[in-house]
Order: structure tokens, then sequence, then C-alpha cells
């Protein structure tokens, strides 16, 4: 896409460098643990180390003699004030502090507050809990059997199923199964994962008795959602609260949901009439935030002889752990799960999803994903590929022989979504001849003769994104609009406040670059802000790789609300008549004189001081965009592996990844996403679960078990690009934070079982770890 | 939930077990009689656990104590009950139950132990532990690779004490073994999952 403006004005498709990056690689960032106040104080969570267990008794005398501890809060105390359990954001509640019992390993058990953050740790320690020790569920798939303990005593359904749902034609797709002449399984675990976002979660409550108002500064992606959720919970009235989220340190939906340390810090602030701390360690992070994933996937795929798909039959298994907590639209207990007939052409599918509990940490957050997406992703890219190798296929011939043609969209897929529009095999060409496909096959039957092992692996995802259209999509009622409101100054500058909240994504850059674009206002004199709940307009948040799609369209639109008034102020400023005037970005001229114009800067100059009889004064407009459909990102990632027979390691020696998320903003911007996300998905392929034993102790609790990528690890990624622009987004953008992280997974997958599958291999677990590849060749016979 | 059904094996996530089985054996120069009537006397015995005191005897075969376990900068008492469920002296068997909190609540361990002296030709006796060792809360997540060298370094301690103990005569007032640093046990520990040849 060529861009209509000049760089110096910076609209859409400039690589204009990121304005926060100015602060924040000075080290002058204001994240929440930086803030600090007068007369603050420092709040400390005491957790459980058992995973099920009687709470017999909670003894906090010893903790309160500490000299400099100055409150601890329980279970019993909250349940006086009705707050020991609170909502979480899908049709659950969970326990803000115990009472009763425990049910996973870290919960929160009891809160201290102390004069300074040692003080608070020490009187944590000094808690005395009784604990009896019952029963662990660990193991999803026995949530559901007789012997097993029911963990949720505070339900009626004395059961550990949570949900069961399904979409599809269950009787036509069992059908064609019977029938087909090709059939292809693939049971596939999306391990449980964590976003561990750089910065760990965290608040400070502050409570003005003077004033009557709580400020609370918050890891927040939704910080009006969470205002109000304060407001329905707590009683307090919604105008008393004010939520500000300052720089987010990476959240990627960890800071999506609201945490029982946040409700214990404001509880304590209430109380004590003094501002608290409280900040999350790593290991907290880790055991008791929003995990992702989670995901027990059985696909079946029903083909001819010729490869053509027939029909897809899913069935998973979801693991909540202790409390539902997942945060996704209102009607979708699988989040956007049904995605998952992929890029393909075939009119018949039957998905289901069953939900249980466990003794896990509550969550099924949207990890840099669109509720589900990047499961069903992986699911269908993966059960292609063991289809490919049941019919002896190329898994890329088997691909571009199924995707949706670009003459079929809008495209109705059988589950009941319609993709806005695609061109799948424009996306693999360019993948293709990027990596030299043909080359690549060639090298590895010449590599197989010689015992040597290498891998190809493809993904061609469909993502769902930008939700969501109000008729179908709403948080915890509210629907999921978002919007913009943007402040023309009289000298031509402009402010630009949005319902969403950058967590490290360059909004300050990006809205500002939709402003130029359609105002011609350099996107250097145009300042967002984002996350202070008193000043920016209401909005649902960041996340599901929604800004764009519907922040970004809503900034759109009231710009050009903007420009509509311009418009009469530049006809009454050039005494001539709205028709005669004609726009290019910055200005308006007469038509066939160009010499005869106004700028923007002139028009707001003049909104303040000259605007036409009868008109009102300023320029400013606010937009709240309900997207009329959800956007559908794509694109094709390869992947190419080498396998150390010795090891078991593997090595990504080539990874390649076009991506297509319409019209794009900011280049480099989209290329810094990508590059975080592939990171993401390597980590996850590769290195990353939240594991427990079988007593519930967490196996991931720290970055010592739970491994991030560095440098060192990291492959070099090689990225590309084709358009196809949104039909029904202002300006055609559809979001892009999340598909490399959604994309990613099977591409690696894939590319380490085509490098074992001549041994009989057709699917792997992540992380692929060297031991579990060592293990394989030894059982195949390939290593002693 | 009818119909729901999910395949063992392939493509399921796996369980690591915390629980962990741990043999040791040494030998000591002593006769087997004289080793047995140290090992079938939990109040002897107690002794030469680093870290650990007998506090109570509940009954003939129940008792109370304490042990005190350092990794690193953390020290963690578990309080609890030794229980002996076999003591089989024709054959010089021992089998002990035990099962502590942490004082701190901050976890729990159990461990079965089964204990056995065999007389050697030259007179001299060999010891045979197994122990099944259970690890719950903010210890079991530091993994085994801790656990196992903390307990390698324990049995170290553990067998030197045994060994002077035998020394002693069997009416001797039971004393108290000391804690080990925690300088030295983390810093071997440490030194020992670097070096390990596995």
């Amino acid at each position: 896409m060529g861009c209509r403006t000049s760089p110096e004005v910076g609209g859409m498709g400039h690589p204009i460098k990121r304005k926060e990056d100015l602060r924040f690689i000075q080290g002058k960032g204001n994240y929440v643990d930086d803030v600090q106040l007068p007369e603050m104080v420092y709040g400390h969570m005491v957790r459980s180390p058992y995973a099920h267990a009687r709470l017999k008794s909670v003894n906090t005398e010893n903790a309160k003699k500490l000299p400099g501890v100055l409150a601890v809060i329980t279970g019993e105390d909250l349940a006086k004030a009705n707050l020991a359990w609170m909502p979480t954001l899908f049709f659950d509640k969970q326990m803000v502090l115990a009472t009763g019992k425990v049910l996973f390993q870290s919960q929160e058990v009891a809160f201290v507050v102390a004069e300074d953050p040692y003080t608070a740790a020490d009187g944590a320690e000094l808690v005395e809990v009784e604990y009896e020790e019952l029963p662990v569920l660990v193991d999803p798939h026995k949530s559901l059997d007789p012997a097993s303990p029911i963990l949720r005593e505070d339900r009626e359904e004395k059961s550990n199923h949570i949900f069961h749902w399904e979409v599809g034609d269950k009787s036509a797709t069992d059908e064609v199964f019977e029938n087909a002449a090709v059939k292809a399984k693939v049971d596939a675990v999306f391990q449980r994962c964590h976003p561990a976002p750089l910065e760990t979660c965290g608040c400070v409550a502050d409570f003005n008795a003077a004033t009557g108002r709580l400020t609370i500064h918050l890891t927040s992606q939704a910080p009006h959602a969470h205002r109000t959720l304060f407001a329905l919970v707590g009683g307090i009235p919604e105008n008393n609260i004010r939520v500000i989220s300052p720089d987010i340190g990476g959240g990627f939906g960890n800071k999506v949901p609201i945490y029982p340390g946040y409700v214990c810090a404001v509880v304590a602030s209430l109380t004590l009439k003094r501002p608290v701390k409280w900040i999350e360690t790593r290991s907290e992070n880790l055991q008791s935030t929003g995990f992702a994933r989670d995901y027990h996937m059985t696909a079946e795929l029903a083909a001819g002889q010729d490869g053509k798909i027939q029909a897809l039959r899913v069935k998973t298994l979801a693991d909540h752990g202790a409390f539902n907590a997942a945060a996704q639209p209102t009607k979708f207990p699988a989040g956007l799960f049904s995605i998952c007939t992929g890029a393909y052409d075939y009119p018949t599918a039957f998905c289901e999803v069953d939900g249980v509990y466990t003794n896990k940490a509550p969550g099924g957050i949207a990890y840099r994903c669109s509720f589900r997406v990047t499961e069903a992703a992986y699911l269908i890219e993966r059960a292609v590929d063991v289809l490919a190798q049941e019919l002896k296929t190329d898994p890329v011939d088997l691909r571009r022989k199924n995707f949706i043609a670009p003459q079929k969209f809008p495209y109705k897929s059988p589950l009941g979504w319609s993709y806005d529009s695609g061109d799948y095999d424009a996306a693999m060409k360019v993948a293709l001849d990027m990596v030299g496909y043909d080359e690549l096959r060639k090298e590895q039957q010449e590599k197989r003769k010689r015992g040597e092992l290498m891998g190809i692996g493809v993904s061609s995802f469909v993502e769902i994104v930008g939700a969501g259209p109000a008729h179908t999509f709403d948080i915890a009622g509210i629907k999921m609009f978002d919007s913009s409101e943007i402040r023309i100054h009289p000298t031509g500058k402009a402010i630009c406040r949005m319902g969403t909240k950058s967590q490290g994504q360059g909004h300050e850059t990006t809205y500002a670059q939709i402003v130029a674009e359609e105002l011609g206002i350099p996107a250097s004199d145009v300042t967002v802000e984002e996350g202070d709940t008193d000043t920016a307009p209401y909005g649902l948040g960041t996340y599901a790789s929604r800004s764009t799609p519907v922040s970004g369209a809503a900034t759109a639109v009231a710009a050009r609300k903007i420009r509509a008034k311009a418009k009469k102020i530049a006809a009454h400023l050039l005494e001539c008549s709205e028709e005669d005037l004609d726009w290019e970005p910055g200005k308006f001229f007469v038509k066939g004189a160009p010499s005869k114009a106004k700028t923007i800067q002139d028009i707001a100059f003049a909104a303040y001081t000259n605007m036409p009889e009868g008109m009102e004064a300023g320029l400013e407009a606010v937009d709240y965009y309900d997207p009329p459909n959800l956007t559908f990102p794509f694109g094709t990632y390869i992947c190419v592996v080498d396998i150390d027979k010795g090891t078991g390691e593997v090595k990504v020696r080539r990874f390649v990844a076009v991506d297509d998320c319409g019209n794009i903003i900011n280049p480099m911007i989209v290329d810094g996403q990508i590059h975080g996300g592939l990171t993401e998905g390597f980590a996850i392929a590769f290195m990353q679960e939240i594991g427990y034993d079988e007593s519930g102790n967490v196996q991931g609790g720290s970055f010592m078990d739970y491994l991030l990528p560095t440098a060192v690890e990291t492959p070099t990624w090689e990225t590309g690009k084709t358009c196809t622009p949104s039909p029904h987004h202002p300006f055609g953008a559809k979001g892009v934070g999340e598909s490399p992280n959604v994309g990613s997974p099977a591409a690696f997958v894939n590319a380490v079982v085509d490098a074992l599958s001549h041994l009989g291999v057709t699917h792997i677990d992540m992380p692929i770890a060297p031991w579990k590849v060592w293990n394989i060749l030894k059982e195949k016979g390939v290593v002693n | 939930m009818e119909g729901v059904e999910h395949p063992e094996g392939e493509g399921r996530g796996q369980l690591i077990s915390m629980a962990m089985q741990i043999e040791k054996t040494f030998q000591v120069k002593e006769p087997v009689e004289q080793v047995w009537s140290l090992l079938s006397d939990p109040r002897r015995i107690a002794t030469c656990v680093p870290g650990a005191k007998i506090t109570d005897q509940v009954n003939e075969k129940t008792y109370k104590g304490t042990i005190s376990v350092r990794v690193g900068p953390t020290t963690t008492d578990y309080n609890g009950e030794l229980e002996i469920v076999r003591l089989d002296s024709q054959n010089h068997e021992i089998e002990i139950l035990g099962k502590g909190q942490d004082v701190k609540g901050r976890g729990s361990a159990s461990m079965k132990m089964t204990g056995k002296a065999r007389a050697l030709e030259d007179g001299s006796t060999e010891i045979t532990s197994v122990s099944e060792v259970n690890v719950v809360g903010i210890l079991a997540q530091m993994g085994s690779r801790v656990i196992s060298e903390v307990s390698n370094i324990m049995f170290a301690q553990f067998v030197k004490n045994f060994q002077a103990q035998l020394q002693q005569p069997a009416d001797a007032a039971a004393g108290e073994a000391k804690p080990i640093s925690a300088a030295s046990l983390a810093w071997a520990a440490a030194k020992g999952a670097f070096h390990r040849d596995s």
C-alpha cells in the first residue's frame, strides 16, 4: 500500500519510531511499582502450600505483634463484609482469601499489611495456618471420576464439571465420518502456559477519607471494566473510583482478570485510610495468576481419496483449575475455539468442549490470543499434517487443495463464522518462495538417505480478532464496543484519548498515525492518552487483538466527524460552499484551484476564533465503535528444523512468517509484534509448561523451571507480507498482535514431527524438550 | 457429561510425581546385634538424623518429634509423628512411617523408610535403607534436583552420626544432632547439582 501522507506527517504505512520508547529506553517509564505516595504501606500475601486442604485455623496473633505490622486480613474477616468471594469474569466465583478450604497451591489465605515490604513479608511468615490435607485432583481426565473428590463445596452442583458447550451439526458430521474414505485423528494437549509478562501484577489502592474517593493504580489491560466491577462488587459509587493504569510492562491477557491481591489492597486501604501497595513476586505471578491453554483436544478429519477434506470433529477437555476465571465473551464458554475449522473449505463440522475443575490455579485467560484461537489454530494445523501423513501427500499440496478460494469471501464457516476476507494461497506462495520449499524437500530426501534428521513444518492459520459486534459480544454484560475521543487544540495540535490500554503495543504511536492519516495533523503533534478512567472515554480495553480493529476504527470515525466539521469551517473561511471543496490529508482546497486552501491547522484556529455564525466552538469528536463483524487475519508460517540425534535437541534453522493483517498502520511495529509473538510461540513449543506433580505442587513456579527464551535460544525470524484489507473496517486493518503466537506453535511442532515422520511419528506434545525427542529416537531404534 | 472419553497415553499431559525413592547402603564394622539395637531404638536413631529431635513418646510405637531442614536461605522446621509400623527383630528389619508439617504452614513431608541390617561374613554389618519421600509445598517446587542433593548430604551426615552413636553405650543419654549449617549445606547441594554425572 502506498502512503497517502508524507513521512513528516507520518500517516498510515510509515515506519515511524515509537514515541513511547523515548521514555522507556531512558528508564523513565512509570509503572505501578514506581508509584510512591505519602504514608504508603505495603501488603504481602500468605499463600497455601497445599493444593487441596481443609483450613482448620488461621492464627494472626504473632504476626500482629510484629512491630511495623498494621493489619492482617483473613478470609473470615472478609466474609464479615461479604467479600470472601468475588465473581470471576465467567459465571463463576473465586475466593479472595480462603475460607473453609484451599483449592490450589499458592492460593491466597491472608494479607499482611506493614510499614515496609520487608516487615510485611516477615509478618506473613508469622501467620500460623493449620491445614488438614485432602486428596488432590490434578489430572483433568479424572475430574469426572466418581472416585475423585468434589472440589467445589460452594456449588449446588456436586460435580467437577463446569460446562458442556457444542457447536455444529453432530449427526451430519458423524454421517460423513461413517462414509469417509480417509480419516485422520490426533490427540493433542495444548499445555498449561503462562504469559509471564516482564512486569508482574500489582496495584496501589489509595482511599482518601477526606474526599471519599478511591484511586487504584492498577496493572490493568481494561481499566474501565475494572472500575465498573469494583463499583458493582464493592458497592462503592463508580464516580468515586478512579482506576489509573500507568505504563504496563506486558499483559498478554494476564492483566485482564481482577486478582485477590487487588481486592485485599483496596480493603486494607479502606480500613487503614492509607495508600496500600501490593506487588506480586515472579513466583506468585506464575503460580496464582491467570494461566492460559490447558486444552486436551482430539481432532478428526474426514477426507476423500482425492485429499479433499469433508468434515472435522473435535472433542476437548478444558482444565480451568479451581475456579473458572476465564476472561472471555459471555456467550462463549470456550471462547472463539470454533474457528478450529481453519483456512479450509468444507461444509460439515462439529465441536464440543467440556470444562472441568482441578486443584490448580484458576484461569483460562487468552494469552496473546483472541479467546482460545491459539488452541484452535494449533489443533487444525496439526490435524491437517496428520491427514497428509495418512494420505502420503505433501502437507503443502493438501493445504492448497483445500484452501477457501478468494472469491468465496465473505465465507460462512461450518461452525458459524463469517470470514471477512482472505487469500490464503497468496500468503502460502510468498512463504514457499521465501523459504525455497522445493529445494528444502530435496535436501530432506538426501539427508534421510544419510540418516540425518531434518524437518519442514507449515502452518496456514486463520485468526479471528477484534471482538466484537455488540449483538454477540459482551464481557460480564458490557458490550464489546470501544472508543476514541479526539480534541484538536487551537494551534492545530491534538490529544486523543482511548478506551483501550497499551501494554507495549505502541498505541501512542499508531493511534497518532491514524489521526495523521485522517486529518493530516503530523503524528508527532498528536498526544495519545490511555488508562485513566477519569479522563478516557469508556472502553473494554486491550486484549484479543481488538485495539486496531475496534478503537482504531473509532479513532478513524471520530477523525472523520472532525473532518466533516472542519469542512464547514473551511467553506466559511474560503467563502465557498462545502460542495466546492476537495480534501487531501492536511487541507481543504477549492476544486480546480489548489492554491485556494485552508490547512487543518488554519481550520483548528478558526474553530476557536472565527467560527461560522451559529456553530458551536471547538473541534472535537468522540466515537464509540461497534464493529459490524470480527476481522480474520491470516498467514503462512514455515519452519525448518535440524535434529541432533545425540542429544535430541531441535535446532530451528529458518523460520519464515508471512502475515496478512490487512492495511498496516506502522510496518515497523507490525514486524516487532511478529518477532515478539514468534519468540513466545517458540518458547511454548519447546520450553514452557506450568506442570504439576501428583500432590499438586507447581513444577513451573519460577523462571528456574518455566523457561524464557533469551537472544541465545531465539531463532532468526524472516518476515513477509501480503495485504488483503478487511472490507468492513474503516481503513481496512485487521489486527496483528496475536497472529505470531497463534500461528507459530503448529509450524514448530509440524517441523519436528516432519523430521521424524518416516519413523512413524505422527504427534509430539509440547513442550518438545530434547529428552522427549531423544526418547522417541531411542524407542524407534535410531539411537541406542 | 456423557461420552467424554479421552485416551490414555499418547497425547496426554504427563504428571510428574514428587514422591522420590531413595535407596542407600552402607557398612559398619560392628556386629549385627549391636547395630540392630541402635537401629531399632527411635530415640537413639533420631539423634543421628541431622536436625532431628524426638520430643515425646505417644505410645509404644509412636513418637513426636521435629526436624529442621535447611535449603539455601530457607529453613523448614517440620513438626510431626514417627510411627514404627513393623519391627522384625528376627530379620533385623524396621519399617517407619514419618509425617510432618512445616511449622510455618508452608508444606508437609512424609516418609516411609524400611531399614535392614545384615550380618556380613567378616562380622561387620551392612545397613540398607529404602525411603519413599513425598514433599508437598514450597520446598517441593524446587524440584527433585535440589531435594535429592539435600537428602544425599543429610544421609552422609547420618552415616557419620550413626557410626559415632555405635561407639556409645546403648543407655547413653540421647543427645541431639546439630543441624548442618545453612551455608555448607547450600554450597554442597549446589556443587552436587552442578557436578552430577547424569
